[in-house]
This record gives C-alpha cells, sequence and structure tokens, in this order.
C-alpha cells in the first residue's frame, strides 16, 4: 500500500517557482531518503506534506486520502520532527510530548500511557520532570522526535532530526529511526549528512530546484552514474586552488576539498589519473597518497546536481 | 473543534498561570491599582477632629456649656488635658487641636466683651477653622446676651435658659458625600482598563511566541487549524479579562468597601464589553507586529499613550478642550464617560449609545485584524 502519494505538485511563491509538479510515491515500512541541497524545494515539499503549505497545484494523499479534502485523517496518521526544534523550554518533557500528543485527540489514560512509551523510546522517562531549558542538545533533538511520535503516526517526516548532535544521541536517534520502522511506521529522513542517508534509508529522492532528479535505492542510484569515476588524493596541505589546477586536465569534472583530501569527479572513460597527479607535482603538492573510490551516494548527489549537499 | 479549544485553552491558561509572577502581572497589578487609588484618594474626606480641653474657669456654667458646645460638634472628640499634657499631646501630634479657656472666660462673656480663650494647633488653620467659626457663633450670641442683660447676673440667667430651652428646635441631618467614592471607583476604573489593555496584548503575544519557538507550526501540522488555534487564544484571554474584572470589582466592593455608585452588574457588564474591545486590539498589534518584540513595542506605544488620553489616570476634565476631542476616538474614553453617567443616575439602558460604540470599535478592529492576518505573508497561517 502507498502511504504517500505525491502527483504533479507544484508550489510557486509569485515568480518563484519552490516545487515543480513533482511526483513521488513511498510505500509503507520503507526508511526514504529526501536529499536536496538549500533551496531545492525539500522543505517546501514537507510543509506542504503536513499541510503548513497549501499547494499552487498538484495533489497529496496519505494512506490514499487527499490531504485537501480529509486534513484531519492525514494529520492523524502524521508526525513530523521539524529541523528547528519546536518544544517548550517552560513545560517538562512529560508536558511537552503530552501536550502534543493531546492535539490529536488522546486524553486520560491513554493520553498518559503513550506520553510515557514515548519518553521511554527515546531515553529520556528519568527526565519526564525536568525541563528542557537544562537538556543537552541531543536530549533536545530525542525530545523533539517524541513530541512527534507519541500518537502512533504511520508516516513520520524527520527533518534533519540530528543536525548539530554530538556521535552518540545521532546513533542513539539513528537507532530509534530503525526501530520504529521496525514497529511498522513508514519514515521520509532528509539530512545532510550523506553517510546517514547511505546507512539507514531503503530509498532516497535526489530533488533539484524543486524537481526530483533521481529515485531509487542507494544501488540503483550509483549504478546510474558509471561514466563516473572518483579519484581521492590525499596531500600533505591543501591551499585551495586545485580546483583551478586540475579544471584543464581532460575528464575532470569537478574537484571537492575536505581537509587535506581532494576528491576528483571525472569521466570514466578517460585515462588521465597520470595528468592529475602531474599537475598537482609541478604545482608542488606533496602527494601522501591516492585511492580510485566506487561511486558513493556523495559522487552521485555532486554528478546530478552539480552541486555539494551541504551548499 | 470546540473540543480543540478547549483542549488548547485550558492547557495555555495552566502553562501560562503556573508561574507566580504571570499571577501577579494579571491580578495583582490591577489590585495594585485599586489599592494605589484607594491610598491617593483615602487620604482625602472626613476624619475626626481631636480636641484637648483645657477648663481653667471651671465650675462656671458659661465655661462648661461652651465645652459641651464643642463637644456635641459633629466629627469633633474632646479630652480634658492639662496646659502641659496639651503641649506635648499636639507635639505628639495625638491631639489635633486644644481648646483653652482661661479663668474669667465666663466673666468675660457674661459681660458682653469674650475673652480669655483661646485655640492652639500645630496644623493651623486647615485644623482649627472649622471649630473656630462654630465656637465664634456660640460665644458671641451668648456675649449679646450678656450685653442685654447690661451685667446682671439674673437677668442674663433668664435670658439664658430660654436660649437653653428654646420653643422652636432643629433638627440636622447629615448628607453624606459621594463624590470621593465615586472619583475613587471612577479611577481604580481607569486603572484596570489599563491592565485589561496590556493582559490581553501579552496573552495574544503568545501567538508569536509560539511562532518564533516553532511550536505554532508543529501545533498546525496536528488537526488543530489556525482559526482553532486563534479561538482558544481569544478563549483564554476572554477567561483572563473576566477573572480579573470580578477580582478587581470584589477588591473594590467587598475589600477597600468603595462605593462605584453603579450597581456591580452593570459595571461587570460594562467591563465585559471593554474586555471584548480589549481582545480585538491585542489581534490588531499581532496582526501588524513580526515578533514579540515588535507587539511589545507597539503594546507600550498604543496603550499607555491612549490611557493618558482618555483620562484613566486622571480626570478629562482637567484635559484642554484639544485633547478631550481626541479621547472620543479611544474607547478607553467611552467605557468612563458611561460610568459617570450611571454614577449621576443614567439607567444601563441609556448609555445604549456608548454601548454600540465600544461594540463597533470592537467590530472594527476584529475586520481589521482579520484583514492584516489574510494579507500579511508572515501570519497568512493564522487565518
Amino acid at each position: 500500500m502507498n502511504i504517500l502519494d505525491i502527483r504533479g505538485l507544484t508550489k510557486k511563491f509569485g515568480d518563484f517557482v519552490a516545487v515543480d509538479n513533482m511526483s513521488l510515491t513511498i510505500r509503507e515500512g520503507e526508511i526514504f531518503g529526501f536529499l536536496g541541497a538549500n533551496g531545492a524545494g525539500k522543505s517546501t515539499t514537507i510543509n506542504m506534506i503536513s499541510s503548513l503549505l497549501r499547494p499552487t497545484s498538484g495533489e497529496i494523499r496519505i494512506l490514499e486520502k487527499d490531504i485537501a479534502k480529509q486534513s484531519r485523517f492525514a494529520k492523524t496518521n502524521l508526525g513530523i520532527v521539524p529541523q528547528d526544534l519546536a518544544i517548550y523550554e517552560d513545560m517538562t518533557a512529560y508536558e511537552n510530548v503530552s501536550f502534543f500528543a493531546g492535539l490529536y485527540g488522546l486524553r486520560g489514560d491513554k493520553l498518559k500511557e503513550r506520553a510515557e512509551e514515548a519518553l521511554e523510546f527515546v531515553g529520556l522517562s528519568d527526565k519526564a520532570k525536568s525541563f528542557p531549558k537544562n537538556f543537552s542538545g541531543g536530549m533536545k533533538r530525542r525530545l523533539n522526535i517524541a513530541c512527534a511520535i507519541a500518537h502512533k503516526p504511520k508516516l513520520i517526516i524527520m527533518d534533519e532530526p540530528t543536525v548539530g548532535i554530538d556521535p552518540q544521541s545521532r546513533n542513539y536517534i539513528l537507532t530509534s529511526v530503525r526501530k520504529l520502522n521496525e514497529s511498522g511506521c513508514t519514515i521520509i529522513y532528509t539530512s545532510h549528512y550523506m553517510e546517514e542517508v547511505e546507512e539507514i534509508c531503503s530509498r532516497i529522492a535526489i530533488v533539484d530546484h524543486g524537481k526530483i532528479i533521481a529515485e531509487g535505492t542507494k544501488e540503483q542510484l550509483k549504478s546510474t552514474i558509471t561514466d563516473v569515476k572518483d579519484i581521492r588524493i590525499e596531500l600533505k596541505s591543501v591551499q585551495g586552488t586545485e580546483g583551478e589546477l586540475l579544471k584543464p586536465v581532460p575528464g575532470v569534472r569537478t574537484v571537492l576539498q575536505e581537509e587535506n583530501v581532494i576528491r576528483v569527479h571525472s569521466d570514466a572513460a578517460v585515462d588521465n589519473l597520470n595528468r592529475i597527479l602531474k599537475q598537482l607535482m609541478d604545482a608542488g603538492k606533496e602527494i601522501r597518497s591516492v585511492e580510485e573510490q566506487e561511486p558513493n551516494l556523495e559522487t552521485v548527489f555532486l554528478t546530478l546536481t552539480g552541486r555539494n549537499l551541504r551548499d | 473543534m470546540w473540543r480543540d479549544i478547549w483542549f488548547l485553552a485550558t492547557r495555555t491558561l495552566l502553562m501560562t498561570f503556573r508561574k507566580r509572577s504571570t499571577l501577579i502581572l494579571y491580578f495583582g497589578l490591577p489590585i495594585a491599582g485599586i489599592v494605589a487609588t484607594f491610598l491617593l484618594y483615602g487620604s482625602v474626606g472626613t476624619t475626626e477632629l481631636r480636641v484637648g480641653v483645657v477648663n481653667e474657669d471651671s465650675g462656671q456654667r458659661i465655661a462648661e456649656d461652651t465645652v459641651g458646645f464643642v463637644k456635641n460638634l459633629d466629627h469633633v472628640s474632646i479630652v480634658h488635658v492639662s496646659r502641659n499634657e496639651l503641649k506635648e499631646q499636639l507635639a505628639a501630634n495625638k491631639l489635633d487641636s486644644g481648646l483653652i479657656i482661661d479663668s474669667g472666660f465666663s466673666e468675660s462673656v457674661l459681660s458682653g466683651s469674650p475673652d480669655h480663650i483661646a485655640i492652639e494647633s500645630v496644623k493651623g488653620a486647615q485644623v482649627t477653622g472649622y471649630m473656630k467659626s462654630m465656637l465664634r457663633g456660640y460665644i458671641d450670641n451668648v456675649a449679646a446676651m450678656g450685653k442685654i442683660a447690661g451685667g446682671d447676673g439674673t437677668t442674663f440667667q433668664q435670658i439664658y435658659d430660654q436660649y437653653r430651652s428654646s420653643a422652636f428646635k432643629l433638627t440636622s441631618e447629615s448628607v453624606n458625600d459621594t463624590s470621593l467614592a465615586k472619583q475613587m471607583s471612577y479611577q481604580s476604573i481607569g486603572f484596570l482598563l489599563l491592565f485589561m489593555l496590556n493582559s490581553a496584548a501579552s496573552l495574544a503575544e503568545l501567538m508569536l511566541k509560539h511562532r518564533e519557538n516553532r511550536t505554532y507550526y508543529r501545533i498546525l501540522s496536528s488537526p488543530i487549524n489556525a482559526k482553532t488555534y486563534v479561538l482558544a487564544n481569544i478563549a483564554v484571554n476572554a477567561v483572563v479579562m473576566l477573572a480579573q474584572i470580578v477580582i478587581a470589582l470584589f477588591f473594590m466592593k467587598v475589600v477597600f468597601h468603595m462605593d462605584p455608585g453603579i450597581s456591580v452588574f452593570e459595571m461587570f457588564a460594562l467591563l465585559a464589553i471593554f474586555a471584548v474591545v480589549s481582545i480585538s486590539l491585542s489581534l490588531v498589534i499581532i496582526a501588524f507586529s513580526k515578533s514579540s518584540g515588535m507587539a511589545g513595542a507597539l503594546q507600550n506605544l498604543i496603550i499607555v499613550p491612549t490611557c493618558l488620553l482618555s483620562g484613566c489616570f486622571f480626570p478629562l476634565s482637567i484635559m484642554p478642550e484639544t485633547l478631550r476631542r481626541v479621547s472620543d476616538f479611544l474607547p478607553q474614553s467611552w467605557v468612563l464617560q458611561s460610568i459617570e453617567k450611571l454614577q449621576e443616575g443614567a439607567t444601563f439602558g441609556s448609555i445604549g449609545f456608548h454601548l454600540s460604540i465600544l461594540l463597533a470599535f470592537a467590530v472594527v478592529f476584529f475586520l481589521i485584524a482579520t484583514y492584516k492576518f489574510g494579507r500579511n505573508n508572515d501570519t497568512r497561517n493564522f487565518v
């Protein structure tokens, strides 16, 4: 069964087209990665799915019901974990979860039970009576998740739930996402951390300029870029001029810099490794290691959008 | 929808009033306004004059009767003291003034030239004036009898006895001066209007705060829609306003025994209509504000000056004509005018025009807010 069906979705702000005739289907039980650089149209799409924005045209169906016509049904089956924390600092963790779960019509013992369950799920049971203002960033993120799951939605949208937190909390959240999925929830997951998406998502869509430009499993996406090779060169030091230096080399498409490593995406058909290395050595660069890697999601994203995910 | 409004409103009330500072803000300040008015006007009005009497002409009938006359004056209480005690008690503010009757006073009155009597006070003519003028009238009468008797004790006694048991009787009734109580109530309501407007704006500001901490968007992604959310805020606002009115009227009537000169129910109804105006004005402030900080600034710019011009802090009568005309465009002024009319004896029905103007203010403010919510990109989700 399709849990989410988007057909011909468009959103315009004046002349600017934020989402352009997007169509997408997500099946029950998936963890669906939604990738796009800033301004690609992800948040606008999520806001339309959450009924915070009205589409200019197109249709969104949740569990086969049109959200424009059966908004209450759609919203009851939807949980949103927003990118920015949306919790009350002057309410305890329990009160926060209980308040947001109450908005879905839960009352009395059921509300109490669900709120406690959600807090336990994110590992905050012992902090139920504490105020979020005394929480660490990771704990607040977990509370942000608890507020979205207490009413037991079938579809959960997580908009960068791990942004700005410590590795331990990130691991906790990723494990929670998997557990939620195992318990029957479908998850739409957006992140700027490509490795997270690669690790947990069963299917991924890449959005650019308001359109889905690629969609499929990790393997399917990687197989779409057989014409690109990814060369990883570790230098003693990187000065930022390497991109300009390698541009004239035939076949080189893009050059990325990550600390002391440069990553060169080049046409697979062009044998240019020696030219690349020579160019660097002639410029006095000290090479420490060279490795040709299999294309990963980042390569796919860069190749398809021409941009880094964090741009 | 009503179930959702109830849930949101009760939770918002619990959340808002869990802090003691909020209780003080919403309910303590209106009471403080009443206390301030009470202290301001409480010192003005009728008080009892404490008079120390030194009678060194004791045993003489005229002297005794003079002391008796002073004793029977309204709002005067006397205490017999010695000269030294009088000085000490005047200095210690235990007495307001002293009446000293020297030996020979009765003799001098009998001869038609009153002497040997003095009034002392450290507070001046403000305190002694009343007793002096009353006493002068009495002593002059007795002295006139002495003159007519030509110093003959028997004749004087006859005339004096006739005077004492006069054939006609004058009975006097004290008329209560209610103007002060009415003015106190009027001013207390003035302060209450200010606090009601501020409370309404602060409560409506919660909507902006929820937008700033993003919880507003989380609420809207739940089955609650924007209209329900705004209605819940209005409901919270209405409950707080009505509670403010009830508490303020309770303190005025029961605790401070102020008599506003209007029935409590009429006062409540009038203030309840003003509560609607306050809520609608608060929505206008929110509609034109992009942040809670901006709303706070607008609140200060609008509420205090309009209260000042409406006569909430001091009577309109002391303001120049031009400013008084400006007050016709301010809702607070119409509430205060209504109170004045009711205090003058008008019926609630006869101030229908004033009530209509107040309701018109509310309708216009609601329309402006709705229009602005609909047009403003930042707040379009409200309606």
